[in-house]
């Protein structure tokens, strides 16, 4: 996971040297130390003060410069085509206890999470939509549910909706919710991932027996949990990430703020990338290739009886093998047993395996050569290249100016290029195509690409 | 004398239609086209969409108008016109960028019978269609017979993302927090059941793409399209899809998944009102829409099969990886995925449905009614051609 999360990778890109403790000492085991040097937060904000000048003393450069490379640095993730878990199982265990009542995060941090995960249970289904999510709760030492297993996101808002009323009350327990956890996840198929992800207010966990069996079960049933703190690091946390995780320390993390708590939150939405040991497991369950069927939507001119429920309905699905309708998708034909599901829900996913190549910046240099003069995707013109002669006289100090000039990470041409098909893009084409398109308009555009052989890896394949 | 003047400037502008950006990408595949040339020529349909196009702009004044051409070896824009980069163009004009019709290397006639705007429009659009045509080489065409719809969608929505962004009013939009996913509550856009309402209540532009579709094979793009369709969905963009001719799959997909108007003319009758569907189906917007009726002929199903990774075909039943949910058409020789290299075990393929006997052959008859539910996994690999 930790190779492909934006954040991590942010993390890494903007270190800066007077920035001694960070805020979110998440992978460091060590507890956060009292007297702090400066937060996240901090840094941040005082980075501010650090804006220079340009040459002819304006400031709009530097600043276009640092957008764009704030833009830039979300998308600079790893992109080489990882094997994840598509088919996920995840339970989501909600801290209801006292602890909850908190008000360090804006309205509390009951509410807060309410509607955090409003949010993530929508994101989780775009993101997975093939996937099962359940909820769960901790209050008065017990594991609560919340909502069941399933993959209708709708289920488990209407649950946290009503849950809005409700009181947080009494102490957590870690060991009973990860023995329901457990439980819930016991009978799901083994091609699936199984995940717990606990959002933990509170500092202690007042557990009825030894947690550390508790943990090892976990490890032997393959349950990866994951972890949001909301106050400060727990030895026991880290501890349970660490173990249910291959020794990786990356899972277990403090959210700051509430951005940072919602970024974190949101940064799960992901499929998790699956480790060697998992394939190895998998292997031995027999990772198996599916036989699916995609029916096609019917509209009747009168009713008739659906096999699934046999209600009277107008419309359906009809089972691509033995044409039983179905009301609704993804189920299985009860006539058959074939799994129906839409086509538009596995492709949903295809851009996680295929994810387009990151782009490169572009020197003047480069831009002269290829002479491109408006982005190829949105046709906005880019500013035009420095006369021949200017650069002629030193290349150096063209590079030089540039650099102080345009932010790191920005291009100092604002043009960003793909190697695949070598067209120009801006920043915000950049930021659309590897955010929300996953194509690139320069390698989809022409049928054979200079220089590249092949045409269905295009799309960096 | 104040306060009349707030009122008023408040008023006109909660009237105010919001600005509209129509994209309209035109399948220009000659092959497809040549099928047609008796029942309705491309010069034809040209001069329809014409008619349509005008007819968008004079809705208001506000709205624009993108063309992009669908070719068989490239997608192109047609309207606005692209500066072409230097190497090639030295005398093009020195203005870059502003994307208006005046930029057109050769300016219009003067025709003064004739509303500016249009005279523009339509000069630019047929002067580069004329130039896509006669760059079009005849072994270019020979080698591929499909079109590159994947890019001209990519390309239609990185435009409307330009133009939705570069419009002031639309900053308040939820449609493009995808950059900023902190600074909203609502789940990056992603809450189909919101976003729409959200769309309409915004001030900013709304943006619709029109495909005038005539090609069938667009299977090996499979992936593309099916992307340029969810992004199309994120950002509330409906896709109208026209068909002509071809095979409907994936289009009538995106139509249905993006809340577009999905009509297939397949008589040569049909095709004769080409114009009358235009302006009557695909004129009015989103919200003029709630209120319409469609033609008869529409609330069919929708076609939701997809296309296999391995050769390309459209299948109804396939074999799907576990791991990284690539679809195949039939079973895989060595057991190996093609895509992610896992080793995959045949599953319950084989095995038979409790109830209706099997299509093909009756060997599968007999094993059902020997062995019921609980064929050995292993003995299904053996060949069998998959059904569909």
């Amino acid at each position: 996971m930790a190779h492909s999360d934006p954040e991590y990778d942010d993390h890494g890109a903007d270190d800066d040297e007077d920035v001694v403790v960070r805020g979110r000492g998440g992978r460091s085991m060590a507890s956060r130390p009292k007297g702090r040097a400066q937060a996240t937060w901090e840094a941040a904000a005082s980075r501010n003060w650090e804006l220079q000048e340009g040459a002819d003393g304006s400031i709009e450069g530097v600043l276009g410069g640092l957008e764009e490379a704030g833009k830039r640095k979300r998308l600079l993730k790893d992109t080489t085509p990882l094997q994840r878990g598509i088919i996920r199982h995840t339970l989501l265990v909600l801290d209801l206890s006292d602890a909850m009542n908190e008000k360090d995060l804006r309205p509390t941090r009951h509410l807060l999470t309410i509607t955090y995960t409003i949010a993530f249970v929508r994101e989780y289904f775009e993101q997975n939509p093939i996937s099962q999510l359940g909820i769960l709760g901790m209050r008065e030492g017990l594991a609560i549910r919340v909502s069941d297993m399933s993959g209708n996101p709708n289920d488990h808002i209407t649950a946290l909706k009503q849950l809005r009323s409700t009181e947080p009350k009494g102490n957590p327990s870690l060991q009973n919710a990860l023995d329901m956890a457990r439980a819930a996840l016991y009978h799901t198929p083994s091609h699936g991932t199984r995940e717990v992800v606990i959002v933990l207010g509170a500092l202690l966990t007042s557990d009825p027996g030894d947690i550390h069996d508790t943990i090892k079960a976990c490890i032997r049933d393959r349950i990866r949990v994951r972890i949001i703190g909301l106050a400060a690091q727990m030895h026991i946390c880290a501890e349970i990430c660490r173990k249910t995780n291959g020794g990786d320390e990356n899972y277990y993390d403090v959210a700051i703020d509430e951005v940072d708590y919602r970024q974190q939150l949101m940064a799960i939405t992901t499929p998790p990338v699956l480790r060697s040991t998992d394939t190895e497991a998998q292997k031995n369950n027999q990772a198996a290739l599916l036989m699916m069927g995609f029916p096609s939507r019917i509209v009747e001119e009168k009713a008739t009886l659906c096999a699934c429920h046999g209600n009277l309905t107008r419309g359906g699905y009809l089972c691509s093998r033995c044409k039983a309708k179905v009301c609704n998708l993804p189920a299985t034909c009860p006539t058959c047993d074939l799994t129906l599901i839409l086509s538009t829900h596995l492709a949903r996913s295809y851009h996680h395996l295929f994810p387009l190549r990151n782009w490169s910046e572009v020197s003047w240099r480069r831009a002269r050569q290829k002479g491109s003069t408006q982005c190829y995707g949105c046709l906005s013109g880019f500013p035009p290249v420095p006369a021949q002669q200017e650069v002629a006289d030193g290349a150096e100090h063209d590079q030089a100016f540039a650099r102080t000039k345009r932010a790191e990470g920005a291009s100092e041409s604002s043009r960003y290029e793909c190697e695949t098909c070598g067209n120009h893009f801006c920043i915000d084409c950049d930021v659309f195509c590897h955010e929300v398109v996953h194509n690139c308009p320069g390698c989809q555009s022409r049928a054979r690409l200079p220089g590249a052989q092949g045409d269905g890896e295009a799309n960096g394949g | 004398m104040n306060a009349v003047d707030a009122t008023d400037r408040g008023a006109v502008q909660q009237d105010v239609e919001p600005p509209s950006l129509l994209t309209i990408i035109l399948d220009t595949n000659p092959h497809a086209w040549a099928l047609l040339a008796d029942s309705l020529p491309l010069s034809k349909v040209v001069a329809n969409l014409l008619v349509f196009i005008n007819a968008h702009v004079a809705i208001n004044h506000a709205n624009r108008v993108a063309v992009i051409a669908s070719h068989s070896e490239r997608a192109e824009w047609l309207y606005p016109t692209p500066t072409q980069p230097r190497q090639q163009h030295d005398q093009a004009n020195g203005a870059t960028h502003d994307g208006d019709g005046e930029r057109a290397d050769v300016h219009p006639p003067n025709d003064a019978n004739k509303y500016r705007p249009f005279a523009q429009l339509e000069h630019a659009l047929v002067t580069n269609l004329r130039r896509l045509m006669t760059t079009t080489t005849a072994p270019s065409l020979s080698t591929s017979p499909a079109t590159l719809l994947a890019g001209a969608l990519t390309r239609a929505l990185a435009y409307i993302s330009k133009q939705t962004a570069a419009l002031p009013t639309a900053t308040t939009s939820t449609q493009f927090n995808y950059s900023d996913p902190s600074s909203s509550t609502a789940a990056g856009g992603n809450d189909l059941n919101t976003d729409p309402t959200k769309a309409h209540t915004t001030l900013g532009l709304t943006s619709r793409i029109l495909v005038v579709s005539v090609s069938g094979d667009l299977a090996d793009k499979y992936i593309e399209i099916m992307n340029a369709i969810f992004a199309c969905q994120r950002l509330s963009i409906p896709i109208d899809v026209l068909k002509l001719a071809g095979d409907p799959v994936f289009l009538q997909q995106a139509a249905d998944t993006t809340g577009g108007i999905y009509m297939h003319l397949a008589t040569p009758q049909a095709r004769a009102g080409f114009l009358q569907y235009l302006m009557f189906a695909y004129l009015p917007d989103q919200t003029a829409r709630e209120n319409l009726i469609m033609p008869a002929g529409e609330g069919e199903g929708v076609d939701f099969r997809a296309a296999c990774f391995c050769h390309k075909r459209i299948v109804d039943v396939g074999f799907v990886c576990s791991i990284c949910l690539s679809i195949f058409c039939e079973p895989l020789a060595d057991g190996t995925c093609l895509l992610c290299g896992s080793h995959l075990s045949m599953g319950n393929y084989g095995r038979n449905p409790a109830v209706v006997p099997k299509r093909k052959k009756g060997k599968g008859k007999k094993r059902a009614l020997d062995s019921g539910a609980d064929t050995p996994a292993g003995s299904g690999g053996e060949g069998t051609p998959a059904p569909g």
